[in-house]
């Protein structure tokens, strides 16, 4: 009855359903396929209906026209053997029920096979440069001015017999720019505590303050100079943005630190903290990997590590061959991706030459 | 062995989570998500009450040793006591276990964050506007050719993206759109690469305790 | 002082005091200042323009309070243009505390409609014309959720109203029946939505965002993933303009009454550095 129905009102149904585990998932899943209805430009869009037995069907979605792949939520070990139909109005036509199917959960995601190519060239190479490294082999690294600057900012503030102020930021600790942030500050403590200068930390999240602290507290042990390590140096200030910055202004418009350092993730608080830093006079140093902020901090800071410099400080303060060796294996990386862009573009290029369409 | 424990810890770490991506089975993404979420969501609730700890710490210690500025510390106190207060009796909206609406006034965290929080916010990003004009008077300098060009551009950006640059050229704003479009990305992208790679060098070094500055330094 | 080192060294105070005087003098008394609209916001404009009858837009509201001069006047401008030309509009925010900004936006531009709006047909119905579907968390849920179904994932509307009862919801079930989405927002959002709803589902995404963060869209809108992008006020200012310029809208254009404020900040800001210039120069000299 449906049938002739369906075919007086000239509504044709989806063909060739298709319904197959989906790969590379945690199972609970079936991929129904069809081909769409002759009709789909006039049809609402496609009903799926769902059976365990084979005989009774049960809605269990619908999605729009001119779509032809939707996903089941499903129990893993059940056979299932799925019907779509073109929805129009109250019509509807149905196709044939597909093949019997069983969702079932992947071992390996497969699909995502280029991406552990990628990982184990450049995993490969950097640790080949480390072992390089470990050998004895003297690497070579440019001058990072900003952190050829802490020697100097560190003597200032003694000199002066000013504080250092250290600002980490609003990031969280698994953000790799306030784990880099935090390596630096490992080594500009030691400074201060050979020193002797006053070292101020205000934190911005909990589980940065923690561990911010013991960085401190180990580099000050490290040096010989636990004595001189200060507990309240290091100090949770206010997870809110702008109150974190209204803050660090306080500090910095009533204490006058000889040297502030700004490394770590930053947001709109950027200028807000470099500019009243360079009102008070202050030597700032400032790194991060947020790019909208770089302006501000190059414009408002003397020195500024852009991006991955930042990442690449704790290798260049401590000079330590491994990590340097780590570093060369990045710029082979590099040279590696340039080169693909580079001859892919060339490619993209050529291909949609004019002169070559005339061959087509 | 202080600093042995943490790098083995980080190591199994650092493979179980790279393991998680290669692996969708639920068998074993029931134990990631168990160390993302409920992990670190109970080592985060430690972490704060430390974090309040040093603060109140801090200000009590400036108090009683009558530091500089001490009279300050007394208004971080008792705002952090009034919150508090606020935020466990009063309830989030008005929901809490104290009846603290006054006819349509209601002392809530709701209250707090719309009258205090906010206008306090945007006082604080609006100083931006400021800000801005000091640093870019005090910082662009011709010094040099690179220098020269990026006041060029950034006059011509300026201008052009005014109401006043289509009255001086009409072209003017399509060539804006154009710096904006190509050079910008083009340095954007490189910079953006750099950063994507050193995020995997440096997981890398962590994972494999190459990196331990983070542990307070030393070899 | 030799005169290059005051010309170098002006006190931040007075940069500050001039910057605030020219700043609130033309927002003390506005006037709007016409501006020509660029390609990103046109392209933005168009694709709003285009939406056939029977699909409808999505406006996503999800700025924070702190950006609100920002960000708001573009709210107001697009839903005068989707109210104006009839189109069906959708809005939501995707946090609970930036409910409260999108309702206002759309009470202030519903009221102007309706109060010289004169039979039945010409006024703005709520569940016919527009629908405000309110916050679902997380972010994720919605934004992949509205491809299969956005009553599905709304069950009932900010009001309570059951979504798949209201007129305009009949033909509109999910992306396919959207023309466009346009994401308001000074954070990462609209990446989101490039990153879930567009590459699953092909809905196409147009942006509002700060002047801050407008650097960082370029990319995405150079690409063609965003398919028009508003920045700053100056960018809202733009699309107040078009949407009067090709519909005859009249109402309050906040931003395009701040145009005038931000040419002299602008304009300020250059001077002083040429200032800064020519003291490094004469200074220069000298030595």
């Amino acid at each position: 009855m449906i049938f002739i129905l369906c075919a007086l009102m000239g509504l044709a149904p989806p063909t060739n359903v298709r319904a197959y585990d989906t790969p590379d998932d945690g199972g609970g899943s079936i991929n129904i396929e069809w081909q769409l209805s002759p009709d789909d430009a006039q049809i609402d869009g496609y009903e799926i209906y769902r059976s365990e037995d084979g005989v009774n069907f049960t809605k269990v979605g619908f999605i729009g026209k001119s779509r032809s792949l939707n996903q089941d939520q499903t129990e893993d070990g059940i056979t299932y053997t799925y019907k779509v139909a073109a929805v129009s109005d109250t019509l509807r036509a149905f196709s044939q029920p597909s093949m019997e199917v069983i969702s079932s959960a992947s071992w390996i995601n497969v699909a995502k096979m280029n991406i552990y190519v990628a990982m184990i060239i450049f995993g490969g190479l950097i640790l080949y440069y480390i072992y390089h490294a470990r050998k004895g082999k003297k690497l070579f690294i440019r001058k990072i001015a900003g952190l050829q600057a802490i020697d100097d900012a560190v003597g200032r503030a003694t000199e002066m017999g000013k504080p250092i102020l250290y600002i980490l930021g609003l990031g969280y600790i698994e953000e790799i720019a306030t784990l880099a942030s935090l390596n630096i500050l490992g080594e500009v403590a030691k400074k201060t505590a050979q020193y002797d200068t006053k070292l101020i930390v205000p934190n911005a999240d909990p589980i940065v303050y923690t561990v911010a602290r013991e960085i401190v507290k180990e580099s000050y042990t490290n040096v010989g100079r636990p004595d001189a390590y200060d507990p309240d140096s290091v100090f949770f200030l206010a997870r809110e943005q702008m109150a974190y910055a209204a803050g660090i202004d306080g500090i910095m418009t009533r204490e006058k630190p000889a040297t502030n350092f700004l490394v770590g993730y930053f947001a709109a608080e950027s200028l807000v903290l470099a500019e009243t830093g360079a009102a008070t006079g202050a030597i700032q140093i400032a790194g991060t990997d947020a790019l909208a902020q770089l302006p501000f901090f190059v414009t408002a800071c003397d020195y500024t590590l852009i991006g991955e410099e930042l990442y690449a400080a704790s290798a260049y303060i401590s000079k330590r061959p491994l990590l340097l060796g780590a570093i060369k294996g990045e710029d082979w990386s590099k040279v590696i991706i340039a080169t693909v862009l580079i001859l892919a573009s060339i490619i993209g290029l050529v291909s949609r030459f004019p002169i070559l369409s005339l061959f087509q | 062995m202080k600093k042995r424990i943490p790098l083995i810890l980080i190591f199994v770490a650092g493979l179980l989570g790279v393991i998680s991506f290669v692996i969708p089975h639920p068998s074993y993404q029931v134990y990631d998500e168990w160390m993302r979420n409920d992990l670190l969501r109970v080592l985060s609730a430690f972490a704060v009450v430390l974090a309040l700890g040093s603060l109140l710490r801090v200000h009590f210690d400036k108090i009683r040793r009558k530091r500089r500025n001490w009279q300050y510390s007394w208004l971080l106190l008792v705002a952090f006591g009034g919150s508090a207060i606020i935020g466990l009796f009063g309830g989030v909206a008005a929901d809490g276990i104290l009846p603290t609406t006054v006819r349509s006034f209601s002392f809530d965290i709701q209250t707090l964050y719309e009258n205090i929080v906010i206008p306090l916010a945007s006082s604080m990003f609006a100083l931006l506007a400021f800000f801005m004009a000091s640093a870019a008077y005090r910082a662009f300098r011709v010094r040099s050719t690179e220098a020269t060009l990026l006041l060029t551009a950034a006059f011509i950006v300026m201008i052009g993206v005014l109401p006043l640059g289509y009255s001086i050229s009409k072209h003017l704003p399509a060539f804006v759109q154009w710096i904006l479009n190509v050079p910008n990305v083009a340095a954007q992208r490189g910079i953006v690469l750099g950063i994507a790679l050193g995020v995997v060098a440096t997981s890398l070094k962590i994972i494999l305790g190459i990196e331990r500055a983070w542990l307070g330094g030393g070899e | 002082m030799k005169i290059y080192e005051r010309l170098m060294t002006i006190d931040r105070r007075i940069i500050y005091a001039i910057l605030l005087v020219v700043v609130t003098l033309p927002l003390v008394f506005p006037s709007v200042l016409k501006v020509t609209p660029m390609t990103p916001v046109e392209k933005l404009f168009t694709a709003v323009d285009n939406t056939p009858d029977d699909k409808a837009l999505i406006l996503d509201c999800s700025y924070a309070p702190q950006i609100k001069a920002e960000v708001e006047p573009m709210a107001i401008a697009v839903l005068r243009h989707a109210f104006k030309t009839r189109k069906k509009i959708l809005v939501l925010s995707l946090y609970v505390e930036m409910i409260g900004l999108a309702t206002r936006a759309i009470n202030q531009v519903v009221e102007e409609f309706n109060s010289v709006a004169e039979t039945y047909e010409d006024s703005l119905i709520y569940g016919r014309d527009y629908v405000f579907l309110g916050w679902q968390p997380p972010p994720i849920v919605p934004m992949l959720g509205m491809g299969e179904s956005i009553s599905n994932i709304y069950v009932v509307d900010y009001y309570g109203n059951q979504t798949d009862t209201l007129q305009i919801m009949q033909k509109v079930k999910n992306y396919n029946d959207i023309s466009i989405l346009v994401a308001l927002s000074g954070s990462t959002i609209p990446i989101s939505w490039v990153a879930y709803a567009q590459n699953r589902y092909g809905l196409r995404v147009g942006v509002g965002c700060t002047a801050v963060s407008g650097a960082d869209f370029y990319t995405y809108y150079q690409t063609g993933q965003f398919t028009g992008l508003m920045v700053g006020m100056k960018g809202a200012a733009e699309y107040e303009e078009l949407v009067e310029a090709n519909h005859g809208v009249k109402g309050r254009r906040v931003a395009s009454e701040a145009m005038l404020s931000l040419t002299y900040a602008h304009l300020i800001i250059m001077l002083f550095i040429v200032i800064g210039n020519i003291g490094f120069f004469l200074h220069r000299r000298r030595k």
